[in-house]
């Protein structure tokens, strides 16, 4: 039977396109143009075969990690773009004290370590595709926390997008990590997850899949570092002090925290973080409060799927599927003792056995090595072989894409400062465009590009959500006719961010990072 | 217990009698005298009224030469059709027909004088035992004319009585069983999509057959690892069965050859060499090369004798116009007397899979089914049926179910299983789980016995009080090979297009039958649709008629929707444009319909930005691909952009996929010497660049618009299309 060389019916969501000058087959010609799609299938999937790198790196309060992994750039099912799937670990290493000196990141130390994790994983800066470095929690309040971006050019190349100081990035990315696939796998239900780490809290809510709304607390295990098991203090956060002023505790560097004390510390924690997951600002609203919260969350309505990630919520779910907890103090910090009181409250502990969310210890490293990165579609509009990458861009704007011509204009208007060229971002809103709405914005980008006077040699990126970009650029640029340095990128999600990463083509797509979403 | 390999015997020590020339066979019946001219007339004239058949020229033109010409069959003895073997065009008796005379010659001798309609009425008399030896005297060409003589009774009680069965891992085919082929088939090979495929069958009770997998993409790496994978699957849930990627024979050789679990050798099979050997890139030689190779390093050597698998159906040698003048019964059956010289552990039956010019109706399907399955287990073959259609024949789902209900009458070995019968991948309609269930419930049978009792194991199955077999408390639920309910969740992102996994009893729910019944209603009416120019937007279009004259015309006969209609062609002179568009139903209208009013004036613009000249575009319905050629010839522009609606597939939004054949006319001597030198083709006139799922969910028409104009443009200024451009773009870069 002929299904070797069968009819063939390709339910893809992405276009293909291949050559078919093979001698037809007269009495077959029907199937023609079904063993071509066949064909383009097996092309498509051919040239998507080979497997691409991508790294993370967190450097946060207690710990430092890094995951490498491979992956395949393939259509997703599900959403129809084109994403990274079949993600394989290709490198993870036990996570590392993150290395301090004199209230400083040991810088010497941490490249030495970045350099040892390379070589473990048998990669070098080129093999890289995309990938993400952030400083985290208390670590990004050290002097020297932006100085990392230059270490992780320097070790990791251009390819990897660094950023410090991003509390609602790593909120983003430690949902994506964690409950990402939990929550697209109960779209209906909303979903909150607590980020605990040693200097932050990050909340970010979520529905089927996407981020709603994030935030960012001082609430961790490290604001009060002990003496491994017992709790002589040997360290305080200004936060931790802040706190323990608030509540009265008399307990400094070389003084025993005791055990009353303990449990208003941790009554305070439980109570906030109850606040945070029930949108109540009342313990935010004094002096202390604003201190410790970095970046208020806007909680939703409802009572949403709570779960955990981080350093602490790992140990939550590792005592509440019956392991042991680790000796006093045994990491030096409240973290222990922190997760038994979220396991003693029932505000926050009410899901902990319904739903286990994934890479719950490294929920950010993992968020900023697969999620980060946007792939972008296959049909682009590129000005030259040349045009990328493009690095640290800035966002001038998200405009929806039939807003008014002067909405764009005055976008635009924005881009045309920016020396170094600029980004827009043109949300279609889940809708699909139609032959008249790309004409006309294509017509409105060409106007408002004249007049916005791009300086030199910089380009407009246009980021779009919809499978428009050729037709975009095409129309913008009357086919290419008019000089306008014009790039548009398209199938990359709208994002709340403020800088955004363009790699280098490959197999016909782009990776997209961005960073900056205070 | 292991059996041993069969011995080859080289083909050219297989004794057949020389041809001889065709003689008129006459009779008269009822005040008319019938003649056919020929053996192969005769063989056709006497078959059941099929599509591929009349195609052909082969039917008989009434009801009344047909008995007319079974009348004469009945009289002519085994002798008389052994003597004339059935030659190619060029009167030669090519490889598959002498393998078909490697036959028990002393069985032969004893019923040698036997009349067709003695052997009829002997099969219906005899005991199982006797039929073996006479099926061994029996070429393909006798089988099939046996077939031709019963009617559906006749053909089920016969091949009831042919119970063959055979063994790998698994025996398949013993009596009281009905084993299934799991099909995880995915349209990109997704690995995490194949094993909820595979998980979900499993817990139906399916695949005790084989796991079998129909690639995407025919690579010694790919298929290796979708080898690896399926194996890995049958491992972990520890499932008694066996592996195989239906991938071409020589790529599962080099597989084998690099360590994969070529546990099952398969190829595609057909009833004359030009087939097997033109299309399916395969010989004689080459498959015994296979089988010799499985002996010796196949991982169930030693263990099994039966390790081929092969795959047959009615009306391949046809569709490519490469069967020598016999009809499409004799085919298939010489590809059971193919089959029978490897012992094979399976062989299936697409029959249906091919589309209208084979099979246009329910009964052409189910008779062609039943015939298969009789001359298949007549032959010696272990046969495993798959009876399916495509959505462009006018065969339906019950039509199937009818077919499926009387083959497990009949003692069918197995069936497919396709989850919920769509196959995305092959884009055609198959047995499912559910199917293969029902017919078990109803007919009391029970998978191979290894593999019920592991199921019994699973709780997929359970035994009641009085023995018989029950479905289980898990049956039907594929989270019980999952670790965790997350992943679950993770294989279930990886199929959205699933229907669910809510059952009702046997069968799938209501809920989910209304989904599948729903999609399948869109898509058919697509290919029904009549193209409507006003639902092209608001373009000024010249028509041209094709030389199909009705919708029925274009689906049963593909030649025609490419090729001008004589009095349109008069009216075409050449002109002077670069570009000629064409738009063509194709296979569904709705897929114009859907996109043109978007791309065609993307693409107009592009054009004309780029000061390519285009001509006022033509609508032609009901025309294929190819009719961008002819209308080249008529017109003669540089290129002819062949805007055509694809056969749809399993859903509704697949029915509006449509693609762009970008015909690069080779008009003058250099370049079509280039093509010429690039493809190895000295007849070529055409190169072809193609832009295909256009369509919302897919490529949107507006960006396809685009793309095209700029391929256009890429095509005229290098004057190369297809793999050709690609070349010469990717050294210009």
């Amino acid at each position: 039977m002929a299904r070797a060389n069968a009819d063939v019916e390709i339910t893809l969501s992405k276009n293909f396109e291949l050559e078919n000058n093979y001698r037809w087959s007269e009495a077959a010609h029907s199937t023609i143009a079904l063993r071509a799609r066949r064909v383009a299938a097996g092309m498509s999937r051919l040239a998507q075969s080979d497997r691409v790198t991508l790294v993370g790196l967190d450097f946060g309060s207690t710990t430092s990690s890094l995951l490498a992994i491979t992956a395949r750039i393939a259509n997703n099912c599900a959403t129809g773009r084109m994403a990274f799937c079949d993600a394989r670990t290709l490198h993870r290493p036990a996570p590392v004290f993150t290395p301090f000196r004199d209230d400083a990141i040991d810088l010497t130390d941490l490249r030495v370590r970045v350099t040892d994790w390379l070589l473990e994983a048998g990669i070098g800066r080129e093999d890289i595709f995309a990938g993400g470095a952030i400083v985290t929690g208390l670590a990004a309040e050290r002097g020297n926390a932006h100085a990392i971006a230059g270490l992780v050019a320097d070790v990791l190349g251009e390819s990897v997008v660094a950023t410090a100081d991003d509390p609602r990035l790593e909120s983003w990315l430690a949902f994506m990590g964690a409950a990402g696939a939990l929550s697209r796998a109960h779209p209906g239900t909303p979903v909150l997850n607590l980020d605990i780490g040693g200097g932050t809290t990050n909340p970010a809510f979520g529905i089927a899949g996407n981020v709603r709304s994030t935030g960012c607390y001082f609430i961790g295990a490290r604001h009060v570092e002990f003496e491994p098991g017992s709790y002589r203090v040997t360290r305080l956060s200004r936060y931790g002090a802040a706190v323990l002023d608030r509540l009265g505790i008399d307990a400094g560097p070389g003084q025993d925290l005791a055990s009353r004390d303990r449990s208003r510390l941790l009554a305070y924690y439980v109570d906030a973080l109850a606040a945070i997951v029930a949108g109540s600002q009342a313990p935010f609203a004094h002096a202390t409060g604003r201190l410790i919260a970095q970046a208020p969350f806007a909680a939703p309505d409802g009572t949403p799927l709570l779960t955990f990630s981080g350093g602490v919520g790992e140990m939550i779910y590792a005592i509440a599927a019956g392991e042991p907890a680790p000796d006093t103090t045994h990491y030096g910090d409240l973290g222990i003792d922190l997760a038994l009181a979220i396991l003693g409250d029932e505000r926050l502990a009410r899901d902990v056995h319904r739903h286990v969310p994934e890479h719950r210890g490294r929920a950010t490293v993992q968020g900023l090595t697969l999620n980060n990165t946007e792939v972008s579609g296959t049909t682009l509009f590129l000005n030259g072989d040349d045009a990328l990458p493009l690095r640290d861009l800035p966002v001038v704007a998200s405009v929806p894409a039939r807003s008014e011509a002067a909405a764009l204009a005055d976008a635009l208007m924005l881009a045309g400062r920016s020396q170094r060229g600029a980004c827009l971002q043109l949300s279609w809103n889940g809708s699909h465009p139609s032959f008249e709405d790309v004409k006309r914005l294509g017509g409105a980008v060409s106007d408002a590009l004249a007049r916005a006077e791009m300086p030199g040699d910089a380009s407009l990126v246009i980021l779009t959500d919809a499978n428009v970009g050729k037709a975009l650029g095409n129309y913008a640029t009357a086919w290419r006719s008019t000089g306008l340095r014009l790039i548009v990128i398209d199938e990359i999600p709208e994002r709340n961010a403020l800088f955004v990463n363009l790699g280098r083509m490959r197999n016909g797509v782009v990776p997209v990072s961005f960073y900056g979403m205070n | 217990m292991t059996s041993a390999m069969t011995v080859l015997q080289p083909v050219s020590e297989i004794y057949v009698p020389d041809a001889k020339p065709d003689e008129t066979y006459e009779t008269r019946l009822f005040d008319r005298t019938f003649r056919f001219k020929g053996l192969k007339a005769l063989l056709g004239a006497a078959d059941f009224d099929k599509a591929g058949d009349r195609l052909a020229g082969l039917a008989a033109a009434d009801e009344t030469a047909r008995e007319a010409a079974r009348k004469i069959l009945s009289q002519l003895t085994l002798r008389h059709l052994y003597d004339r073997p059935l030659t190619d065009d060029s009167g030669a008796i090519d490889q598959v027909m002498r393998v078909n005379y490697a036959i028990d010659r002393q069985a032969f001798a004893a019923f040698s004088h036997f009349t067709l309609g003695d052997a009829k009425d002997y099969i219906l008399r005899s005991k199982p035992a006797d039929l073996k030896r006479f099926g061994a005297a029996l070429t393909g060409p006798m089988a099939a004319a046996l077939a031709k003589l019963m009617d559906v009774h006749e053909l089920i009680f016969a091949a009831k009585k042919l119970k063959r069965w055979a063994t790998a891992r698994t025996t398949v085919g013993q009596p009281g069983t009905l084993s299934s082929r799991l099909q995880p088939n995915h349209p990109t090979d997704d690995l995490s999509a194949v094993t909820l495929l595979v998980y979900t069958g499993l817990s139906l009770g399916g695949g005790d057959a084989l796991f079998g997998l129909n690639p995407a993409i025919d690579t010694v790496d790919n298929i290796s690892a979708i080898l690896h994978h399926l194996d890995k699957l049958r491992q972990q849930t520890g499932a008694p069965t066996q592996v195989c990627v239906l991938s071409h024979i020589k790529t599962q050789l080099a597989c084998l050859e690099k360590g994969a679990p070529v546990e099952i050798m398969f190829q595609s099979l057909a009833g004359t060499d030009r087939t097997l050997v033109e299309e399916f890139d395969c010989t004689v030689p080459l498959l015994d090369r296979a089988y010799l190779t499985m002996a010796e390093k196949g991982p169930l050597a030693g263990q099994s004798a039966q390790v081929m698998y092969f795959e047959t159906g009615q009306g391949s040698e046809l569709t490519y116009g490469k069967h020598n003048g016999m009809d499409m019964t004799t085919t298939e059956a010489l590809c059971y007397g193919l089959a029978r010289r490897y012992d094979p552990f399976m062989v299936n039956n697409v029959t249906g899979f091919i589309g209208p010019e084979t099979h246009r109706t329910n009964f052409e399907m189910i008779i062609s089914n039943l015939q298969d399955h009789f001359m298949g287990k007549l032959l010696g073959i272990p046969m495993g049926m798959a009876p399916c259609y495509t959505l462009h024949s006018e065969i339906t789902m019950e039509g199937q179910q009818m077919a499926t209900e009387l083959l497990t009458a009949a003692g069918a070995n197995y069936f497919m299983d396709v989850y919920l019968s769509v196959d995305r991948m092959l884009a055609y309609f198959d047995t499912c789980s559910h199917d293969d269930q029902t017919l078990r419930e109803i007919y009391g049978l029970e998978p191979a016995p290894e593999y019920t009792r592991w199921a019994i194991e699973k709780g997929i199955f359970a035994r009641d009080e009085d023995g018989t077999l029950t479905r289980g408390a898990n049956w039907g639920n594929p989270r019980i090979f999952c670790g965790s309910d997350l992943e679950f969740q993770r294989l279930r992102d990886s199929l959205p297009a699933a229907y669910g996994w809510d059952n009702a009893g046997p069968r799938p729910s209501n809920a989910v039958s209304r989904d599948i019944k729903a999609n399948l209603a869109a898509a058919r009416e697509a290919i029904y649709a009549e193209i409507a120019t006003e639902k092209l937007g608001t373009f000024e279009f010249r028509h041209v008629a094709t030389r199909a004259h009705s919708k029925a015309e274009h689906l049963n006969n593909p030649d025609i929707g490419a090729r001008i209609g004589e009095a349109e062609r008069k009216q075409l002179a050449p002109e002077t444009a670069d570009v000629q568009i064409v738009i063509s139903d194709g296979l569904s209208a709705e897929a114009v319909h859907h996109n043109i009013p978007e791309l065609l004036p993307v693409l107009m613009d592009g054009l004309r930005q780029q000061q390519i000249s285009v001509g006022r575009p033509i609508v032609a319905p009901y025309g294929r691909v190819k009719l961008a050629e002819d209308i080249g010839e008529a017109l003669r522009p540089k290129l002819v952009i062949n805007l055509i609606g694809e056969r749809p597939g399993g859903d509704a939004m697949a029915s509006r996929s449509m693609s762009a054949y970008l015909a690069y006319r080779l008009g003058d001597e250099d370049v079509c010497a280039a093509a010429r030198s690039f493809s190895g083709h000295d007849d070529i006139k055409y190169e072809y660049t193609v832009i295909s799922n256009i369509y919302r969910q897919g490529m949107p028409p507006v960006e396809a618009g685009s793309l095209i104009a700029e391929r256009a443009k890429q095509i005229l200024h290098n004057r190369a299309a297809g793999n050709r451009l690609e070349r010469v773009l990717s050294e210009g870069s």
